[in-house]
């Protein structure tokens, strides 16, 4: 009892913050991780949810190919396929070869923008037509027309929905173990080692591990709650209806 | 393009593919039946029975399915010393009979992944029927109770085929998503599709060729399971009149 306490106290800081040689590591470096994939991931969400109601029908198509051949893949052979092409420098015309760490962070950003693009693209969805042709009879510009009715209409429906492919996200990149980033799983991998002393120490890392992904997880689940009640309190809006089974889960 | 499959290659990825299949039909039938019993119970009246199913859902939707394939696979066994570990985990007849079936070298691991998928997929099958039960409208099951219905038959016969029906969509998604999850069975020497084909790359250096292989793999497979359940899906049919949206 008093041994495992002893070895959970000496191992937390590296799964926390990392190992000194190597910070941000650990549970920092997942959230860091995430954080920012899902920030450049929404980005081009936002621009392929858009394109799925393109005019053109070849972007239209080129935009719902992107997210079914995402979705259709594990991250686990996502990561690997990035890494073994891009991180080797074996795609002509790009010169650079990426580290586990780049590679990782590619590849999180192409799986959120299918999730979070299939959010947003139900999100635009769910504005109804008739306010759009009223908009439009009152002389709104396209940008205008996104500014004043689509994006603030569509930006509440979406939020709760955002943020639960974000938690995914995040749980999902304990994958990136495969790369071996330093991140909260690869460390608890590192710090219990080949050693068969360890052993013993196995169930207790785990634990520990998966109650940190835990807090996290959960904490940012209870958000989207209060998100969703504050929304059907204060405006009457109701969050958006199952955005991600919707029509576009088939190929 | 594809003459690095030679026969041997072809042999053995057939082999991970079944493993595959047969991990994601035994795993998505587990969890379909943890899932709707959970679901049932964190909607029920009784408050022990609902604290009981909502803490399992929200431990095990917000703990990541790598962490619980190792756990289960690689931490667990650790508990016991090794001496009763080896019959335990690895070298007895139920264990033997799940080696001689599968064909796969460590039996346990196998075991382990699979209840790990279950555990993990079953707890947000839970909260997708919970959703869908909720979904059901109320005058729906106030009109089948003031006929005589009891409890149960108003569960039987109103909300669980109208709530199975509006959560459908969202539990064939979650499917899909078990799936691909079965691919985190080879972080722990399952020789699943992915394990075999890693196992190949370290084997014949063709690692491009191999990986956009399993890419293509996966994604004919989540296109196949798609495709049947929006199948099962339209012969279940819709869901007449009003509904309240679901919440997941």
């Amino acid at each position: 009892m008093f041994e495992q306490l002893r070895f959970l106290i000496e191992i937390l800081p590296e799964l926390l913050i990392g190992f000194p040689n190597n910070r941000p590591g650990g549970l920092l470096l997942t959230i860091l991780l995430s954080a920012a994939s899902l920030l450049v991931g929404t980005g081009l969400g936002a621009i392929l949810g858009a394109a799925h109601h393109s005019r053109f029908r070849v972007i239209r198509f080129a935009a719902s190919l992107w997210v079914q051949v995402i979705r259709g893949i594990p991250l686990l052979v996502q990561l690997v396929v990035v890494h073994t092409t891009l991180g080797a420098g074996r795609i002509p015309g790009i010169p650079f070869q990426t580290s586990a760490l780049q590679s990782a962070f590619v590849t999180l950003v192409l799986y959120a923008s299918a999730y979070q693009g299939d959010v947003i693209r139900a999100g635009i969805s769910s504005v109804p037509q008739s306010q759009i042709d009223d908009a439009r009879m009152l002389g709104a510009t396209s940008f205008g027309l996104v500014r004043t009715l689509l994006w603030p209409t569509s930006f509440r429906v979406m939020r709760p929905a955002l943020i639960t492919q974000a938690i995914t996200v995040f749980k999902d990149s304990s994958v990136v173990v495969v790369l071996g980033v330093a991140d909260l799983t690869t460390n608890a991998r590192i710090a219990l080692g080949g050693d068969v002393g360890n052993a013993p120490f196995w169930v207790t890392t785990y634990l520990l591990v998966g109650a940190l992904y835990f807090v996290v997880a959960w904490t940012a689940g209870r958000l989207v709650r209060r998100y969703e009640a504050l929304d059907r309190n204060n405006f009457g809006t109701v969050a958006l209806e199952l955005p991600l089974e919707s029509s576009s889960s088939t190929i | 393009m594809l003459d690095f499959l030679t026969p041997d290659l072809r042999e053995s990825l057939l082999e991970g593919l079944a493993i595959t299949i047969g991990l994601v039909i035994v795993t998505s039938l587990t969890s379909l039946a943890l899932g709707f019993w959970a679901g049932i119970a964190r909607s029920s009246d009784r408050r022990v029975r609902r604290k009981v199913a909502g803490i399992y859902i929200e431990i095990f939707r917000n703990v990541p399915a790598l962490i619980l394939v190792i756990f289960f696979a690689f931490a667990i066994p650790n508990i016991v010393p090794i001496n009763p570990r080896r019959t335990i985990f690895f070298n007895n007849p139920v264990v033997d009979l799940l080696g001689d079936l599968t064909g796969v070298p460590i039996p346990y691991y196998l075991f382990a992944a699979a209840l790990a998928l279950t555990l993990n997929t079953g707890a947000h099958l839970a909260e997708i029927f919970r959703s869908g039960f909720n979904s059901v409208p109320v005058s729906r099951v106030d009109a089948a109770r003031s006929l005589g219905a009891s409890q149960i038959d108003a569960l039987r016969a109103v909300v669980a085929p109208i709530g199975i029906r509006i959560a459908f969509p969202a539990v064939s998604n979650r499917l899909i998503h078990n799936l691909k999850n079965t691919s985190l069975a080879s972080f722990v020497a399952v020789p699943e599709l992915f394990q075999v084909i890693q196992g190949e790359i370290t084997r014949t250096f063709q690692a491009t060729s191999l990986l956009l292989l399993a890419a293509v793999m996966y994604l004919v497979l989540s296109t196949v399971m798609t495709a049947g359940l929006k199948l099962i899906e339209r012969r279940l049919g819709r869901v007449h009149g009003e509904t309240e949206p679901l919440r997941v």
